[in-house]
């Protein structure tokens, strides 16, 4: 047993940190109006595909990096800590989605384009309340002869836009059944528009089918999707963790500045308390975070729950601490002009997306009975 | 990074079992002698053992169902016999070490003072040398195990005009001495000596009794604070004693509680977070095994095991609706939970529980030091710090 991590994550973890530090600027988005077009997005995506990040969870038999997922934690936790602009996320939750779902045609295909950053994936599974379990009907797929035809709509896709590919779920009306399907972007019929998100750092897009073509993925079980969707919980929590972190960190040193009755505010035992519970939400969100990387990356019989125990614990604890750095910060982290309200934001999206906290608490429940028994 | 506990067939885990085959019913001397009590110790106390070690060795005596010795001498073994090892001297070491660990002589900690609670160095209990012996002078409170204790750790003054942490000393002292009084505290549980007041009227104590020099008690007391065994217990009620959110989990779905959503969903938070405390345990195991400093996590942990403690019983008590008010009234169809003895009683784990935020360190003074050591705010000024202590009471009269 060891549950420190490792020298190479450390240096993953830090060279990761050192990037991020000199290339990530949130200011231009504490203009109103302002997008992630005026945060270096394209920019900063071509320096992601430099580095081989987009390679990280690619197996090396698809030209990829092929690194475990506690190796993803310290990427993806390090671009969950500065916010940065960019679709890292959704073309990783791609990459898992065909990994797991895809043909071996397919991703022969598509994988290595993947890892050298000339192809981008985006998931698609959400229905217009966010829902990504696979009751959905507002996508159908019909058979027309070899391939299938897709008309509906799905909703919630991370980093939709701008992707080479989307994997989409929808229902087979030949099966009568759930089944995802590979959709070219280019294809006719399909529209992809970045929704009216809070979450200013990221984009989160609508996509609308409309006979678009699309190709049948492999034959798949319920847990070939869980697979897909415990990772997907874990990168959610792992930004969330990230920035709980970051988030205390900036208001501790506010804290520590700014005074108040000729002191410094973090000398009041009011702002200590609560920055001190906000440092215990912030270990126990880490720790859950790294069990998780760590069972996922070890495929062990407890992924699941430490997967939903991460989301639940990471998710919740985010949005507490970025409410209570506002009222620690003050009227001025009120204001747009400070980054603030750019790390609520992230945690309350963060908190619904694939599925909020109270769901998977109790799905957490369920797994710890059944592993019990 | 490796999140998996020794295996089943870990060489190192065959001695322990063979010895325990060997002593199905161990008596305390018995343990200390081969080395159970305190692995962690230098030998021949202990054996030296790293932490992987030691979590086998409760692991297995768990198993057993051999009972550790840890809560019979709680303030010995886990918190002050070791500080003998660099403070005491050979014949300390001798006379007293081997009696606390075989549980043979039972210690309590003479440290709060009714006006010295979570400020420990204001106390006002003085020891005067006289000759060969110290004439020690005052009350203690909050002692837990006094009425049973042989040997009391004690703090006193024993320099007046030094500043409050510096005028302190250490003593051994005998609790069957002339002039040392017990009474015991009836606290809200309605238990009897849980806590008790020592009262220190005129109690002469031999001067080789003195633990390190005068002038050190300070620096033992907050030393024996830290030397505390890698924490291997689980998350749970009274201090990880009582029943864990494990057992909350497994006793509402025996009774068909966890139905409720509401109830569930509470359920499924304290859960949680005694999974991530255990995790957190572990990886300070981790960090010890590694050399690595030991980081945040001891002080944080505590601040943050000690709500949920509570938080574990009061969900159960929650759920039994008025019935709960019945004394001595269980929650669950059928008795769940790893607590011992006393400690697995639900309905005293939830009277009991306003304590644990109250005892070793109050949670506000926790919370103080999680957020000036771990996160550098500003430490609170103590106007009294730097006063010679004679003259902290005289401002405080006039």
């Amino acid at each position: 047993m060891n549950f420190s991590l490792d020298e190479d994550h450390l240096a993953l973890k830090q060279s990761a940190a050192a990037f991020l530090d000199k290339e990530i600027a949130l200011e231009p988005l504490l203009k109103p109006g302002a997008s992630v077009a005026h945060a270096n997005y394209r920019s900063h995506w071509e320096k992601v595909v430099a580095m081989g990040w987009t390679g990280i969870a690619v197996p090396e038999s698809y030209g990829g990096l092929g690194l475990s997922c506690v190796d993803v934690a310290m990427v993806l936790g390090e671009m969950g800590r500065t916010l940065a602009p960019s679709p890292f996320l959704g073309n990783l939750i791609g990459t898992w989605a065909l990994l797991r779902l895809g043909t071996e045609e397919q991703k022969q295909r598509i994988l290595p384009a993947v890892a050298a950053g000339t192809a981008r994936l985006a998931l698609a599974v959400g229905d217009a309340a966010g829902d990504v379990a696979d009751h959905s009907r507002e996508l159908s797929a019909e058979r027309s002869a070899q391939e299938f035809l897709l008309k509906g709509a799905r909703a919630f896709a991370i980093d939709a836009v701008g992707a080479d590919w989307l994997i989409v779920d929808a229902h087979n009306a030949e099966t009568g059944r759930r089944g995802f399907f590979l959709v070219d972007t280019k294809s006719d019929g399909l529209a992809v528009d970045v929704m009216n998100w809070r979450d200013l750092t990221r984009q989160v897009c609508d996509v609308r089918l409309n006979g678009c073509v699309g190709e049948e993925t492999a034959p798949f079980t319920p847990a070939d999707w869980a697979w897909v969707r415990d990772r997907i919980l874990f990168a959610l929590a792992a930004e969330c963790a990230a920035g709980t972190q970051q988030i205390l960190s900036m208001t501790a040193e506010y804290a520590k500045e700014r005074v108040a009755f000729g002191k410094s505010i973090g000398s009041y035992q009011a702002i200590k308390h609560s920055l001190a519970d906000m440092l215990g939400q912030a270990e126990c969100a880490n720790v859950a975070v790294l069990y998780a990387a760590w069972a996922l990356s070890e495929e062990a019989p407890q992924a699941s729950l430490a997967a939903a125990m991460a989301k639940a614990f990471a998710a919740d604890a985010y949005v507490d601490c970025t409410h209570r750095s506002i009222q620690i910060f003050g009227a001025i982290g009120f204001t747009w002009e400070m980054k603030n309200h750019l790390y609520l934001k992230r945690a309350h999206a963060n908190a619904e997306l694939f599925g909020n906290s109270r769901a998977h608490r109790s799905r957490a429940i369920d797994l710890a009975q059944q592993a019990a028994a | 990074m490796d999140f998996r506990l020794p295996a089943e067939n870990d060489p190192r885990r065959a001695a322990v079992r063979n010895w325990l085959s060997q002593h199905p019913k161990p008596s305390g001397r018995q343990l200390a002698e081969a080395g159970y009590t305190v692995p962690h110790w230098p030998k021949p106390w202990g054996m030296a053992a790293e932490p992987e070690l030691q979590f086998i060795i409760d692991e297995e005596m768990g198993r057993a169902g051999v009972m550790p010795p840890n809560p019979i001498n709680p303030v010995a073994i886990n918190n002050c016999a070791q500080t003998l090892l660099t403070h005491g001297t050979d014949a300390q070491r001798e006379r007293f070490l081997m009696p606390a660990l075989a549980c043979e002589e039972i210690w309590c900690m003479l440290f709060s003072e009714p006006a010295g609670g979570s400020d420990l160095a204001a106390l006002r209990t003085t020891a005067k040398r006289d000759g060969e012996n110290y004439v020690v002078k005052g009350q203690k409170i909050w002692t837990s195990l006094a009425h049973k204790a042989h040997i009391g750790v004690l703090i006193a003054r024993t320099d007046t005009a030094a500043p409050k942490h510096a005028g302190l000393s250490a003593f051994l002292i005998d609790m069957k001495s002339p002039g040392v009084t017990v009474r015991p505290i009836v606290d809200l549980s309605g238990h009897e000596n849980e806590y008790n007041e020592v009262f220190l009227d005129d109690v002469r104590v031999p001067a080789d009794r003195l633990l390190g020099k005068e002038g050190e008690g300070w620096r033992i007391a907050t030393s024996q604070l830290q030397t505390e065994r890698v924490a291997l217990s689980k998350p749970g009620a009274i201090w990880g004693a009582g029943p864990s959110a494990r057992d909350l989990v497994n006793g509402l779905a025996a009774s068909g509680h966890l139905s409720d959503p509401v109830v569930r969903d509470e359920a499924a938070k304290i859960f949680i977070e005694g999974e991530l405390l255990r995790l957190l345990a572990y990886r300070a195991l981790s960090d010890r095994m590694n050399a690595k400093p030991s980081g945040p996590e001891g002080a944080i942990r505590k601040m943050l095991a000690a709500p949920h403690g509570q938080h574990i019983v009061e969900m159960a008590k929650k759920v039994q609706g008025p019935r709960g008010m019945i004394a001595g009234e269980q929650p669950f169809p059928s008795q769940v939970g790893s607590g011992r003895g006393s400690y697995s009683d639900w309905d005293y784990a939830f009277w009991f529980s306003p304590a644990v935020t109250l005892g070793v360190g109050t949670q506000e003074i926790l919370k103080n030091i999680v957020a000036e050591r771990m996160l550098g705010l500003p430490r609170e000024n103590d106007p009294t710090a730097k006063l010679p202590w004679i003259e902290i009471n005289r401002a405080k009269s006039t």
